[in-house]
């Protein structure tokens, strides 16, 4: 059970944090098709940073010992630089879009064929190699949270709560929940949430009410950056060992589709992204899920062909779609350019 | 804004330029050499110093002529995978280093999809680029190989991991993986272990790792049943079709070590990295595969090598010694009797199981008083102390 909530957090987070930047984004009325690329884009900064930092030797004396809270410092610094890359890598998206205002799907899609062959030719240059890694060590010996980390015994048992949560995680899913409780509340209960709304829904009365358009579809866009590009980065600690290929195995992609099947709102996109993480976790991992500890591994033995499970992320998907879709609804102006002199 | 893209542009390019200068710092001089020599080893600068690594060598060299005399074609993965390719162009570049020769690399378009005109393609390439002699790696090549070779009869082919394909100018170099496979189930069993795992990657269909992992099964039942235990062992194929790391086989792995795994044996190139960071996440171990992976995570206790370096280097110098005749379309399988697989001793960490034991073990296959099992057909038998769980 421990292991099951871990692994789906784990495949969840990067997949909540990154559909809510495309709800700031489209809620303001700009489609992000971009947040592929953002991603890629942040992953490559944040492990460079890492790298670069691992290389520097600024840390290392805090490694050696044991200074986790140092460490985890450097996670922050590097989701943090990740975060700062994605927004001004996504202001070449506002631009087009809002000054230009050019077709935002063009523009995004752009963004994605740019971000992996940037991403590849900048690790050629660093690294000569396809891959980005860290100088040295694993992601788990620098960043991971483990109960030794926090000062308990290795054998300390810290009952269900201590062990799933304290044990064997990672920093950044905590501060990836946080900036999304938080970010909920500003998108809906701000004066600011609520005017990015109406610039999604109808940016003429906006105007008509003073509020600066242009500003707040630049502003819903970097703040959509700053999340994809942090979220890129978290992808890239928590499930690949904080390496970077021009790759993050279409979790951009994924996210749209779970802000769409969450129409567009943060609860539901939290709890389609923690649904569509459970099933990709037990896909993954089914031969060795102990649900309830007691050594019988029930989904192992039933017998099912692991093409069933590998599959049932996507019927999942599917089915709720085709109950839930109807009541769908985007935001009306998204995709529009903004014309001040339309009615 | 135009200002602003135009100095971003220009920072671009800049960096670019300062980062491509730094990789070429220590370019090797082998402009002396006349390209078309046949001096055997005579290289114009002073002579490499015995511990010369290959890591010590650039990957990239620029001949004055433009022509590059040896030539690595890799297989699916990239070049530095600290692996099966990476192991194969040390051996390239130290014989060709060694030896004042020029060398480049070739990387089949399309990656992981590469198809068989994409192979050849690149043989091609190599072969127009003035290679004499070009080493392809990996089972795969072999539909391009034929058509390469069967078109460039003047040039040498070493075909790593393959098989002889009737023709004078190919030579093919197998591994009795087996063997190393072997050593290192028996040394992590004699250390202790007695739940593991076998992550193994081309979906089945690659017989080196099939002979990996049937020897890994071989060697831990061995053990066992010296030892009187019994040893449960994971078996499994999944998601390592393609070679590389993805969140699936991490997630597998850690489900693994999370219900009582022990050692994963990551049999495949970048595959490695997810099951390192599953093994540091839950404190479990791994065992490397073609190189010594020590290096690369404090979670590696043994890995089982085979010698792709020195296979490399000992075909090239066939090649240009005059000797080609004796491997020219023959199939030569390289084992234990040759130096060609073992496991690493100099960065020995297991401490139940001693560098003394080990080399008795080594030295009774090279003898050939125990013969391992090369048919993986014969997977799935009854192990006198081994349960097999094939996933």
């Amino acid at each position: 059970m421990t292991f099951l909530v871990q692994q789906t957090l784990i495949y969840a987070i990067p997949l909540m944090i990154v559909a809510l930047a495309g709800v700031f984004a489209e809620r303001s009325g700009i489609i992000n098709l971009a947040l592929e690329g953002i991603m890629i884009f942040g992953a490559f900064v944040g492990v460079y940073f890492v790298r670069y930092m691992q290389l520097a030797g600024t840390f290392s004396a805090a490694k050696e010992s044991g200074n986790w809270l140092a460490l985890q410092g450097l996670e922050l610094l590097a989701m943090l630089v990740s975060a700062l890359m994605g927004a001004l890598f996504s202001l070449l998206l506002s631009f087009a879009s809002v000054n230009l205002k050019a077709d935002q799907t063009i523009g995004g899609t752009a963004l994605n064929l740019m971000a992996p062959a940037l991403v590849l030719f900048l690790i050629r240059i660093l690294s000569n190699q396809n891959t980005l890694q860290m100088a040295e060590g694993d992601a788990a010996s620098w960043f991971m949270i483990k109960k030794t980390t926090l000062g308990f015994s290795k054998t300390a048992d810290l009952g269900f709560l201590g062990t799933t949560f304290l044990h064997k995680v990672y920093l950044a899913t905590y501060v990836c929940i946080i900036l999304f409780v938080v970010l909920s509340i500003i998108l809906y209960k701000t004066r600011f949430g609520l005017r990015l709304r109406a610039c999604g829904e109808n940016p003429q009365a906006a105007d008509s009410l003073g509020i600066n358009v242009y500003k707040m579809r630049y502003a819903g866009t970097t703040i959509s950056g700053a999340l994809a590009g942090m979220g890129g980065f978290v992808y890239a600690l928590t499930t690949a060992n904080c390496t970077s290929n021009g790759d993050v195995a279409g979790f951009g992609f994924l996210a749209l589709a779970v802000m769409i099947f969450g129409n567009w709102k943060p609860l539901n996109i939290a709890g389609a992204s923690l649904l569509f993480g459970l099933f990709k976790c037990v896909a993954a991992s089914y031969s060795s899920i102990d649900i309830n500890g007691d050594g019988v591994f029930a989904l192992a033995d039933i017998g099912i062909s692991p093409h069933f499970y590998r599959m049932l992320p996507y019927i999942i998907t599917l089915v709720v779609l085709a109950f839930t879709s109807k009541k769908s609804r985007a935001p009306k102006a998204e995709g529009i350019p903004y014309d001040k002199g339309q009615r | 804004m135009k200002k602003f893209l135009a100095m971003i542009l220009a920072l671009v390019m800049s960096l670019s330029l300062v980062a491509c200068g730094g990789s070429k710092t220590e370019q090797k001089p082998a402009e002396e050499k006349p390209a078309q020599t046949e001096q055997p080893a005579a290289p114009t600068e002073p002579a490499a110093p015995a511990e010369l690594t290959a890591d010590d060598i650039e990957d990239n060299m620029t001949s004055a002529d433009g022509k590059y005399q040896v030539a690595f074609i890799t297989d699916v993965g990239q070049l530095k995978d600290k692996s099966f390719n990476q192991g194969t162009y040390d051996g390239v570049k130290l014989y060709a280093y060694q030896n004042g020769l020029s060398y480049k690399y070739y990387q089949p378009a399309n990656g992981d999809q590469a198809t068989d005109d994409d192979r050849y393609d690149a043989m091609k390439a190599a072969v127009e680029g003035g290679a004499e002699v070009v080493v392809c790696a990996g089972f795969m090549q072999g539909g391009a190989l034929e058509r390469a070779a069967k078109e460039f009869t003047d040039t040498k082919f070493v075909f790593i991991d393959g098989w002889s394909l009737g023709l004078d100018n190919v030579t093919g170099i197998a591994f009795k993986e087996e063997q190393c496979g072997y050593f290192a189930g028996y040394a992590v069993v004699k250390e202790g272990f007695t739940k593991l795992g076998f992550s193994g990657g081309g979906g089945g269909t690659n017989d080196a790792c099939c002979r990996y992992g049937y020897g890994f099964v071989q060697g831990a039942n061995a053990a066992a049943a010296e030892m009187g235990v019994n040893v449960a062992m994971n078996y499994s194929w999944q998601y390592g079709a393609s070679f590389s790391a993805s969140p699936e086989l991490q997630a597998m792995a850690s489900g693994w070590y999370e219900s009582g795994t022990e050692v994963i044996f990551a049999c495949g190139g970048s595959m490695f990295q997810s099951i390192a960071a599953a093994a540091s996440a839950n404190d479990g171990y791994v065992v490397g595969v073609d190189v010594d992976q020590s290096s690369e995570s404090d979670t590696v206790i043994t890995s089982a090598m085979k010698g792709l370096s020195d296979a490399a280097q000992w075909a090239c110098t066939k090649a240009f010694d005059g000797s080609w005749s004796e491997i020219g379309g023959q199939a030569v399988s390289l084992g234990a009797a040759e130096g060609s697989t073992g496991i690493p001793t100099e960065t020995w960490c297991l401490e139940n199981y001693s560098v003394e034991e080990y080399e008795a073990q080594f030295a009774d296959v090279v003898s050939g008083k125990l013969v391992i099992d090369a048919d993986f057909n014969n997977l799935e038998q009854d192990y006198s102390n081994l349960t097999l769980n094939i996933i």
